[in-house]
């Protein structure tokens, strides 16, 4: 046993956060490839994905995730699960500052890249990274399969 | 309480010692076996044996709490995990390389916000002109903290890389 310091550092607890986010995604049968990019930053995970697998007629897909653990040891984290597709229709679930709903937690989404987002307030049954991963992909596919 | 279908798939794909062990390793605070239970679905029981095996492979540390046991990531496993996702795949010119796109990408922030840090650049971020740009410099500053840090086991790589890599390094 010893006594916790707190020695918080949010770019390592972030970090760990990406790195097991890659390892876990790998294990959803939709997702092909992931990887820490820009390469070498790794300051984001980015997955390929098979869209058909979700229920998508879409070719290729591409999921990012952004997750930043917040500036104390007990923030609650920001980050964006944020998906895009050959089709040109891109979402995301998102809990960071933003103008558009109230609190954090929103989803937004655009049928093609020159259109306006439309937003709406959301919640998320968990804040912690990997079950939240699941959760995300879950509500993703609910999405494509619409 | 019924799992989700979300919960479900990933029961489907990763094993409950995995699940335990992801959920354990990325929490920022020490929690109790019954909270990484929760998180990873599985039985309280079952959390506390796969937490005792974590604890004596020194992924994770036990802390003395206030009512139960709590349980945090060990700093040195979470260390290398980082660093051996570092080495993998990148000899010691490979990692000099990413030394020089990392401070160059520190520097390109300090001169674009004149900033020393990324709490300086939080600091500033207060006080931008609009909300939009309020949030890009937070949103800077925290990509900042992940850069400093992989740039501090870059730094340790190289310093360490024969070690830790098993091999003596080329002649120059």
């Amino acid at each position: 046993m010893f006594a916790f310091d707190g020695g918080y550092n949010p770019g390592q607890v972030s970090h760990t956060v990406l790195l097991e986010l890659r390892h876990t995604i790998e294990r959803h049968p939709a997702i092909q490839h992931a990887s820490g990019e820009p390469p070498g930053q790794f300051i984001r995970v980015v997955a390929i994905l098979n869209p058909a697998i979700l229920g998508s007629e879409a070719d290729e897909g591409t999921l990012t995730v952004r997750w930043y653990a917040g500036e104390t040891a007990d923030a609650n984290p920001e980050f964006a699960f944020h998906y895009s597709d050959s089709s040109d229709f891109d979402c995301g679930w998102h809990h960071e500052p933003n103008p558009h709903v109230d609190g954090w937690a929103h989803y937004q989404e655009r049928p093609a890249a020159t259109d306006e987002y439309e937003y709406e307030a959301i919640s998320f049954s968990s804040l912690q990274p990997v079950p939240l991963l699941w959760e995300i992909l879950d509500r993703l596919e609910g999405r494509l399969s619409d | 309480m019924t799992d989700s279908s979300g919960a479900k798939r990933w029961k489907e794909r990763q094993s409950a010692f995995d699940r335990v062990r992801s959920v354990a390793v990325t929490i920022s605070e020490p929690k109790s076996a019954d909270w990484i239970a929760e998180q990873a679905h599985v039985a309280g029981n079952t959390a506390r044996d796969h937490l005792q095996r974590l604890v004596e492979m020194n992924v994770l540390r036990t802390v003395v709490g206030e009512n139960a046991t709590q349980y945090a990531p060990d700093p040195l496993y979470t260390r290398m995990q980082a660093l051996r996702n570092l080495l993998d795949n990148r000899d010691r010119d490979d990692l000099l390389e990413l030394r020089g796109d990392l401070q160059e990408q520190v520097e390109e922030w300090q001169t674009e916000y004149d900033a020393d840090s990324p709490d300086d650049l939080r600091e500033q971020a207060a006080h931008a002109d609009t909300a939009e740009k309020t949030r890009e410099m937070r949103r800077t500053a925290n990509d900042w903290d992940i850069i400093a840090y992989r740039l501090q086991l870059v730094e340790d790589a190289i310093e360490h890389y024969s070690d830790y890599a098993g091999s003596t390094p080329a002649p120059a």
